[in-house]
């Protein structure tokens, strides 16, 4: 049984911690379109590798924003 | 006096014009209140990402202004109780 390769994920930088953003605007869609699945879910920490800080701020810009229906709940759209 | 961003989704069937000016008087609260009104912001038309009021468009206004926070809490409520309102939000952009 051969055993798989074993492979270092590479650590990944927070995109803000790099560009020093101090607040998350829950107005900027395209921004954070990029945080949430296609089934608009908002992907995880684990898979954006941001910081746990900016992970909050992201989740909270989120939610304000499907509050305001810029970004959905959910979409069926497959 | 503190720093807000309210944001407002109106009727999309209200007329383009009228909008500038019903806002205009929502704001009078906040002028009358010792508030002053910093920047108003109109969207325009936008497409919901999901119903209100089953309504699938709604008329954005981005408006960010400096007032006492009671003065604000009476603006909001008076544009919940507007028919033409769909939804509001109020947000202080430095606070964290």
């Amino acid at each position: 049984m051969a055993k798989p390769p074993l492979r270092k994920p590479k650590k990944k930088v927070c995109m803000f911690c790099k560009e020093k953003v101090s607040y998350v605007d829950y107005k900027d869609t395209s921004l954070l379109r990029r945080f949430i699945s296609d089934r608009g879910k908002i992907r995880a920490r684990r898979v954006t590798g941001n910081c746990t800080q900016h992970q909050r701020d992201i989740a909270t810009a989120v939610k304000n924003s499907r509050e305001m229906a810029l970004l959905p709940y959910t979409s069926t759209a497959r | 006096m503190r720093k807000y961003e309210l944001m407002v989704i109106l009727d999309p069937d209200l007329d383009e014009r009228t909008i500038a000016p019903s806002l205009d008087q929502f704001l009078t609260v906040v002028r009358s209140g010792g508030g002053t009104v910093d920047k108003v912001d109109l969207w325009g038309k936008r497409r919901l990402q999901y119903e209100i009021k089953k309504k699938a468009d709604g008329f954005y206004a981005v408006i960010e202004l400096a007032a006492e926070p009671a003065v604000v809490k009476e603006l909001d409520r008076q544009l919940n109780l507007n028919e033409a309102v769909l939804r509001t939000k109020v947000i202080r952009p430095e606070k964290r």
